[in-house]
């Protein structure tokens, strides 16, 4: 049996990743794949948890992240698609019309 | 039962609908709206009159028509009506004033093409409307709010001729003059409220039975904030006197009233003889069963009054117009009024309220008729021999001067004697403050005299003294009918009440307003108010003797100032007899320097400590307002910076703000222990 501490640093891993992808891209449609790998860093820890414990709520919670997450980048498609429309391009730091 | 008195608010009620339909379609009704008012008034009159037959038959009337604020363990606030003697003779004067105004006014102001006549009968009705609700109010609060509109038509019928720059500023001037007074007035409403828990005046728990019974030591939900019961009802009484000094033209707030002379004629008979003027002595006697509960209090009023009586009458006596001699002398005739209730007279006061609101509306109107004739020239030294060319105004307008002056036996005597006598026996009884206000009061029947003679005498008696005076206008009937009236009225109303006859000659029962404000509420009788006033009576010698000495000295003077007139000015080319008086006479035809005193009042003294606390009020108030305000916009404005709209920015916030919780926690949780 693999022991839990390479699934939690294979999560910490991609979560980091993930973070990194966020802080540093541009491109909206890049910072979604981001989150999207933040999201699955979660579903590894929730998977490994349930499988040390023995318990399977921890992977039905895993089906329901991975159902949010379907709904979530339909969402997110949609917004990178608005700022396509509205700015000519999908660069998040072009889109600076909503403050002040 | 349906009785005549179910109806009494359509006393009310009528003259409020002239005013509306004068405002309303005023200006498509032939005459500007008068017929409304004359129809309405005339039947106010009708039911004042039907009222008045019904009261003397025993019946009373106090009921609450609408209740307006109400609440748990808090006052009612209501309209109600109540009839009893003192108001059903007051509706009888002022309707019948009120509809012989209106008769009059047909002659004064549609005869003589002046515009805006509807505004003036719907101001008239809604005058006449408001008095009238004044009257028969049954609460204090009640008639504080019509005493208030009393004041309002006041300032909107002074202010009639608003385009020429007079009657505006004694508009303006009746409104803030009375409403000083008001101010007091409504304070008194407010401590009787706070005090009694209700302002009924008449009834078991009205609160001058309530303030009797907490005198007399019963225990009564009576809060007197820590004051003796007596000093505190003092207290409250002076408070409500602030607003009768006031709308009553007493001493110091009389001098809205000469101003006030700007308005058209027929309002100014209405001001003085029915409505606003009378309203303050009318409050007075309303709820005398509070005032006479507090000696303090009366002997305040009998020596304004009496001051009053005095003051007045020696300014009268320098005066060039018609209305502005009219005008003093209502001043003084109502300083005799309350000198009357402050004496401890009220059937006395209430008396001379009735004889002067007859006498003196019959005067106006005869002025308003002498100004017609005249042009519109008011000025007494253009006019003379006017006596022959108007033998109507001329004698009716002798019969209330007659009245005026005192002689007997035109009504004015009669009340003006007895207001005096009651005065002196109970100054007699041990009251030397009375005693001066009857020696000011009796030294005003001199000045009455002959200021009254002197106007009579210039106006009408030697040669004519101006070309329209040679050649009057000529006045229609609707001028001389109401006058006709008004004479009788003058000559004969006297006669209701010879209480010095029924004493002299012991003819018992002449004397019919005794009888007459005996009837109603016990509470509200006249004869409770003898046993309430808290005077002794004295006389000199017998009862008899001092009646005879008391109407011997005070027609003995009025005759002396009135023949004195006539030796002065009853000459074919009259001189001005006042210039003797010199510097006297600047002073007094400077009305004292009473308005340049007030004036002063406002500019040196109200506006300095208005300027400071718009001072405070703008440098310390605001100001703290305005700091609060420029702290936030300031760190407001540092703090948007924050706001990028890169979307960047916003997650590296977050996981800054992540990052930086979790340490937190881990500090504080000793994680790295």
């Amino acid at each position: 049996m693999v022991p839990p501490e390479y699934y939690l640093l294979l999560s910490a891993a991609v979560f980091c990743i993930g973070l990194f992808g966020i802080l540093t891209r541009r491109n909206a449609l890049l910072i979604l794949m981001s989150v999207e790998l933040m999201m699955n860093a979660a579903n590894i820890n929730l998977v490994a948890f349930s499988y040390v414990w023995g318990n399977v709520t921890g992977q039905t919670f895993g089906l329901f992240v991975m159902a949010l997450a379907a709904a979530e980048v339909a969402i997110g498609i949609g917004i990178v698609l608005v700022l396509y429309r509205n700015f000519d391009g999908v660069d998040v730091t072009e889109a600076t019309t909503m403050r002040w | 039962m349906a009785g005549i008195l179910d109806f009494a608010p359509a006393i009310v009620l009528l003259p409020f609908v002239s005013f509306l339909v004068a405002l309303a379609v005023g200006d498509r009704l032939p005459k500007g709206g008068a017929l409304a008012g004359i129809a309405a008034t005339a039947g106010s009159l009708l039911l004042a009159a039907a009222t008045f037959l019904t009261v003397s038959g025993g019946q009373t009337y106090n009921a609450t028509i609408y209740t307006w604020a109400e609440g748990l363990n808090a006052v009612d606030l209501s309209f109600g009506l109540l009839i009893d003697p003192l108001s059903a003779m007051m509706l009888l004067i002022v309707t019948l004033i009120a509809f012989l105004v209106h008769v009059f006014s047909l002659g004064y102001m549609n005869d003589e093409g002046e515009t805006g006549l509807p505004r003036y009968y719907a101001g008239l009705g809604l005058f006449t409307a408001s008095m009238l609700g004044f009257v028969v109010a049954n609460n204090l609060l009640m008639a504080f709010m019509f005493f208030e509109l009393v004041g309002l038509c006041s300032y909107l019928l002074i202010g009639f001729h608003f385009r020429e720059p007079g009657p505006p500023s004694a508009a303006k001037k009746a409104f803030l003059v009375t409403r000083f007074g008001d101010y007091f007035f409504l304070v008194g409403v407010v401590a009787v409220f706070a005090t009694f828990g209700t302002a009924a005046f008449a009834g078991d728990g009205s609160f001058p039975v309530l303030a009797e019974a907490a005198l007399n030591g019963e225990a009564g939900s009576v809060t007197t904030f820590g004051f003796a019961p007596q000093t505190w009802f003092t207290i409250v009484g002076l408070l409500i006197l602030g607003g009768v000094i006031g709308k009553s033209a007493q001493f110091p707030l009389h001098t809205w009233l000469p101003d006030a002379m700007e308005g058209p004629t027929p309002v100014s008979a209405l001001i003085h003889a029915a409505t606003m003027v009378a309203a303050g002595v009318y409050l007075v006697a309303r709820m005398y069963g509070f005032y006479a509960l507090s000696p303090n209090a009366l002997a305040i009023i009998a020596f304004v009054g009496g001051f009053t009586a005095l003051f007045a009458a020696t300014m009268g006596v320098v005066k060039r117009e018609i209305k502005q001699v009219l005008a003093y002398s209502t001043i003084s005739q109502y300083g005799y009024m309350m000198l009357g209730l402050g004496g401890g007279g009220y059937v006395a006061a209430t008396f001379h309220l009735m004889t002067h609101a007859f006498f003196k509306a019959l005067l106006f109107l005869g002025a308003g008729s002498v100004i017609i004739a005249m042009h519109h020239n008011e000025n007494m030294w253009d006019m003379g021999g006017l006596k022959d060319k108007m033998p109507v105004t001329y004698y009716t307008f002798l019969s209330g001067s007659l009245a005026l002056a005192g002689i007997v036996p035109f009504a004015g005597f009669w009340s003006k004697d007895e207001v005096l006598y009651e005065t002196l026996i109970h100054g007699l009884g041990g009251n030397p403050i009375l005693l001066g206000a009857y020696a000011m009061g009796l030294l005003a029947v001199f000045f009455t005299g002959f200021y009254t003679f002197r106007m009579v005498f210039l106006t009408f008696h030697g040669n004519p003294r101006s070309q329209t005076a040679r050649d009057p206008h000529g006045v229609g009937w609707n001028v001389k009918a109401p006058l006709v009236v008004l004479g009788v009225l003058a000559a004969t109303a006297g006669l209701v009440n010879m209480v010095p006859v029924e004493k002299l000659l012991g003819i018992k029962g002449i004397d019919f307003l005794h009888q007459w404000l005996d009837g109603g509420y016990a509470s509200l009788t006249a004869h409770h108010y003898g046993e309430l006033i808290p005077y002794s009576s004295s006389y000199i010698g017998s009862e008899a003797t001092t009646v005879a000495l008391g109407a011997g000295i005070s027609l003995g003077l009025a005759l002396a100032g009135a023949g004195l007139a006539y030796l002065l000015y009853d000459v074919p080319e009259p001189i001005r007899h006042t210039d003797r008086l010199g510097r006297i006479k600047t002073l007094l035809y400077n009305n004292y320097y009473q308005d340049e005193y007030q004036v002063w009042l406002a500019n040196g003294v109200t506006r300095p400590v208005a300027r400071a606390a718009n001072k405070f009020d703008g440098g310390i108030v605001d100001g703290v307002v305005n700091g609060v305000s420029s702290v936030s916009l300031f760190s407001g404005s540092r703090i948007r910076r924050i706001q990028t709209g890169v979307v960047s920015n916003y997650a590296a916030l977050l996981t800054l703000g992540l990052t930086a919780l979790l340490v937190a926690f881990g500090l504080l949780g000793g994680w790295f222990v």
